[in-house]
This record gives structure tokens, sequence and C-alpha cells, in this order.
């Protein structure tokens, strides 16, 4: 496939395709803002894809005192679902499981209320409570408090739900691993600095990329093998190189297509600026054909300005 | 354009005004405005026998109007949208039942002030009488949504059976405050008199001003609450002195009454 270069690294002329899904911000606040880490981290945790999780969710980014509620630090988390139905679900479990168990903390919409459709928040975890709850509207927005043993847990009633982007994807091929690692690690820093997304697998980074599909047919994903190294020689099809020996792809979810494709420009940007010589010698990105999903990212047009260092 | 109605002389007998509007008065001629018959006693009164019928360079949504109204009652009840503003004293039951919009009292309110309300903002800058935000006889409910501001003092009963909304007091408070309330929020900048919250079921009273004297009935409630006091405090920090400095200040909370279902609190300020 034809490739552009940049600053050595050549930019393989294809798209990353994306999908509608379901999403909704929270904030999580908490006493001190290690405690509403320790929230965010627990609610966020086993929903790297939806494909085993039920949801892709990850930390936004940490709030200051002044810009929460309640005048506390927090921290902003991204859910996104392939519907609003497992949405509903997914917030509820994991705020129940993992933010109303974490002493300290408060939850709330982090969407305009008119953003969306509302699904509930604290509307069922009230009954935790056991008939003690007590519900306060404020300007319109219903909050519960519901007793637990070091206080009470606040949280709203509800929180919309907007159509979100699932799936935006960048490849990093690179020499080898210490390459790669480093490469996704800088393209991580930068992207996280994007409002609006989220990088759902450990570190915002996953070496198993997968395609649709298996031979087995239980299966509905497996090894994405045009792009693992050790198939180069093997597999009916390769998209790497001579040379390429480690890849690693880095998802967006994002809250809009402006959100994802500005967390992409940014990792590409910080790809590019290294240069060649870091080790990464091509970025690419997956996608089906552009049959499957709505959302195209381009790469060309992502890229920094032709000739131009970053 | 917008209406102002400019009181001549005062009715000899109390008239229900409650047909004054903005939307009722939207789209009529001024002899039309003139011809609107308002209840006084056995008869119905033309608007122009008592008022100078104005228009104004003004937003059609506003009907101003001036004079002491004090026998006029029911001024704004059942408003709906537009801003109804009065310049002088009012009479019984101002905001009467109101489902929106704004009813602004330049001056003081007898009884029964936002009385059955549903909606809207209700502000009077003068003192008003007794059951202001309560229930009409044989309603289970008292008010049910929106926001009461009264700069002055209030009367007895205030917020009696109120189950939603926000009322605000800025002056002081007499006997039975949040009587028999269901739930909402009443915030008092200053003295408050006896057995405030009697027969509370939920809701919460915030005293910014003086600490009132609980009965033995409300308990105090050690565990920490700082969350929720500060969504409260931010909103009523709104309003201004003595509610803008609640956010920095802390509380103690009384919970009660006990004799009923004892959800309710009594927010008390440090």
């Amino acid at each position: 496939m034809a490739a552009l270069q940049h600053n050595g690294v050549a930019i393989v002329d294809t798209f990353a395709e994306a999908f509608p899904m379901k999403a909704t911000r929270l904030l999580v606040t908490a006493r001190d803002l290690a405690w509403a880490r320790h929230a965010a981290v627990s609610a966020t945790g086993l929903a790297t894809s939806v494909i085993a999780c039920g949801c892709e969710a990850g930390i936004e980014r940490e709030l200051a005192a002044d810009e929460t509620p309640d005048g506390r630090p927090g921290v902003a988390i991204l859910l996104f679902a392939m519907s609003g139905k497992e949405l509903a679900k997914q917030v509820e479990r994991r705020v129940g499981q993992c933010v109303m168990t974490c002493p300290t903390t408060a939850v709330f919409a982090g969407l305009p209320p008119a953003a969306g459709e509302p699904v509930a928040l604290g509307r069922n975890l009230r009954f935790f409570g056991d008939g003690w709850q007590i519900a306060k509207v404020l300007q319109g927005v219903r909050y519960w408090r519901i007793p637990v043993m070091d206080g009470e847990f606040v949280a709203q009633e509800s929180t919309p739900v907007v159509k979100g982007v699932g799936g935006g994807n960048l490849l990093l091929l690179a020499d080898d691993t210490d390459a790669a690692l480093a490469g996704a690690t800088a393209a991580v820093a930068a992207m996280r600095q994007v409002r609006g997304t989220i990088l759902p697998f450990p570190g915002g980074v996953v070496r198993s990329g997968s395609k649709v599909g298996s031979k087995y047919a239980g299966l509905v994903a497996s090894t994405n093998d045009a792009y693992c190294p050790s198939l180069a020689a093997l597999a009916p099809r390769t998209e790497l190189g001579e040379g390429v020996r480690c890849v690693l792809e880095i998802v967006i979810d994002g809250l809009d297509e402006a959100a994802v494709a500005g967390a992409m420009r940014a990792g590409i940007a910080a790809v590019v600026a290294r240069g060649a010589q870091a080790g990464v010698r091509g970025l690419s990105a997956g996608n089906y054909g552009g049959k499957l999903g709505p959302f195209h990212f381009h790469l060309r047009a992502l890229a920094p300005a032709e000739g131009v260092a970053p | 354009m917008s209406w102002r109605l400019v009181l001549r002389r005062a009715p000899a007998l109390r008239v229900d005004a409650r047909a004054l509007s903005p939307a009722r008065l939207r789209g009529l001629s001024a002899d039309d405005v003139r011809r609107i018959a308002l209840p006084s006693g056995r008869d119905r009164l033309e608007l122009g026998q008592w008022f100078d019928v104005l228009q104004d360079d003004g937003d059609a949504d506003v009907l101003d109007l001036e004079g002491d109204l004090a026998r006029f009652d029911c001024i704004g009840a059942g408003l709906q949208d537009g801003t109804l503003r009065v310049r002088g004293d009012v009479g019984d039951s101002a905001g009467l039942g109101m489902a929106g919009g704004r009813l602004l009292v330049d001056g003081d309110a007898r009884d029964l002030v936002g009385c059955a309300m549903r909606g809207g903002w209700l502000e009077v800058t003068g003192a008003i009488g007794d059951l202001a935000a309560s229930a009409l006889p044989g309603d289970m409910d008292g008010m049910v949504g929106g926001t009461l501001v009264v700069r002055g003092r209030a009367g007895d009963r205030l917020a009696d059976r109120m189950r939603r909304g926000t009322v605000v007091i800025h002056g002081d408070v007499g006997d039975f405050a949040a009587a028999r309330m269901v739930a909402g929020t009443l915030a008092l900048g200053g003295a408050c008199g006896a057995m405030p919250g009697w027969g509370m079921r939920r809701g919460s009273v915030v005293f910014a001003g003086a600490a009132p004297q609980a009965t033995s009935t409300f308990v105090d409630v050690a565990a920490e609450a700082g969350v929720f006091w500060q969504l409260l405090a931010r909103d009523l920090a709104r309003f201004g002195p003595p509610f803008d400095d609640l956010p920095r200040r802390g509380m103690t909370r009384l919970a009660g009454d006990l004799a009923v279902q004892g959800k309710g609190e009594l927010l008390v300020t440090t």
C-alpha cells in the first residue's frame, strides 16, 4: 500500500474504521485525588473491549476541585457500549460495585442533562439505602443520598447517554519491541491530552489486535494475522514490510468524531516528531474495507503537513 | 408592547385579580384591557374604573402594576409564563398555584404567598404574612415546585406541608416554619420562631442566621455529609447575603421529626 514519508516515518495511505457507540461521562469525586483515582481505576477495570467486557471505559482526565459539583478533586471517566441498554447496565454495575464502595466518593453526570437520553446513575442504586435514602432536587437535578458506613454516598439521579465513536485506531510498525513501546508510550501521552477521548487498553496500548471472525465457529474475533511479525512469512496475507518485528495498536473511543480525529492526529504527530531513527518505521490503521463502520479516519488527512517536521 | 397599569384609587372591597397576567393581556387593545372585569364583592368591576392603562415600549410578556394593591388578592395566581411586576403592596394569595413565569413584588404581601405553587419564580422585597408556600385547605401538599424568595420577614406556618421547590427567606420567620414538611428546601437568613420542622417527614431547613430552638424530636447526626452540604450551599449562594458564604461555612445536622418519618433535617450553620 502507498505510503507518505514524514520525518522518515512511513504513513500508510489507509484509514481507521470506527463505529457508532453509546457513551456517557461520569465525574467521580472524593476527599482527595488518590481516592477518586482508586474508584475511577476500579470502575473502568476490565473494560478494554466490547468483545468480552460489555463496555469500553477509561479515565478521560483528572479534575481540580473547582471543576467538580461538590468542590472536591475528581476524575472524569468515559464509558462506551454498543447499546444504550448495555451501557445502562454497565454504569449501574460499575458505579455500584466500584464507586459506591470506595471511601468518600460521590458520582455525578459529566454531560449536560439535555445532551441525551438519561440512564440511571443513582436512581436504582438508592435502594441500597434500604429505605433510609433521601433525595434532593437542586435546580431541577435530583441527587440521592445513600447512608453508608463513612457517612453518605451522593449520586446524581441519572446520566445522559450520547452517540459516541468507538474503534478509532493507530498501528505502530516498529523495528523491535523497545522501539514500539517507546513510540506507543509517547503517542499515548500526547493522545491523552485530547478531551473527550479514552484509550481503553492497558496503558492505552493493545498488542493483540484482532480481525473479525475466526476459523473456529464460536469466536467473533481472532488474532490479526496480517500484522503478526511471526506470521509474516507464513500467513497468506501480510501488511508488514521488511524489518518490522513488533506492531502495537492504540485504540481510541471518543464522544464525537472530532475528538477521535484529534487524538489520532496527536498520536501521529508524536510518533512523527520522534522520527524513524527512534525505531517506529511506519504508521497504519485497521479497517474492514469501509463496509462496516461509518466513520473513516484517513491517516493522510491527519498527518502533519508534508515535509514539515512537527 | 408591554402593559403598565397604574392604580388611581384603592377599591372599597377586596378584588380577585387572578385575571391579570401578561398572557391574558397579550394582543388586546387599551380599551379591551380597560373592559376586563375583576370580581369585587358580589360585583364584577372593570379595570378602567381603578387603573390608568398605559402601554410601554417593552417586552410583550411583561405586565407592570403600580400602586397600593393591598386589596387585590390572587395577583399572579396560576401564572404560567411571562413576568408580572408589582410596585407596591399586594393582598392575599399572591402567586397562588403559579406554574411558571416570574412574579416580582416590590412591597409587602399578605397571607398565602406562593400557596400551592408549582413552578416559576416568586420574589417579594418586603414582608409576607402567614402560610406562605403552604397547602390550600383540603390539599395534602403545599408548594410542589418553583422558587419563592422573600427579602423581608415571613409569618407563621411558612412552608406548611411543602413538598418540593425552594423557599428562601432573608429575614425572620414566625412559628411552625416547615411544619409537616414533606420535602423541598427552606433556607432562613434571620431568626426563627418556635417549633421549626414540627412534624416534618423529609426536606431540609437551612439556618444561615440564628440557630433555632429545636424540639426534642430532632437528634444530632454526627456523620459526614459534606458532599451534600456543598451541593446545597452552592445552590443557595446565588441568593446573596447571608447565603452567599454558605459553601465556606460548616454545618451541624439535626435529623427529625422523629415523631413522624424522621428523614427531615435542620442544617444549622456554624
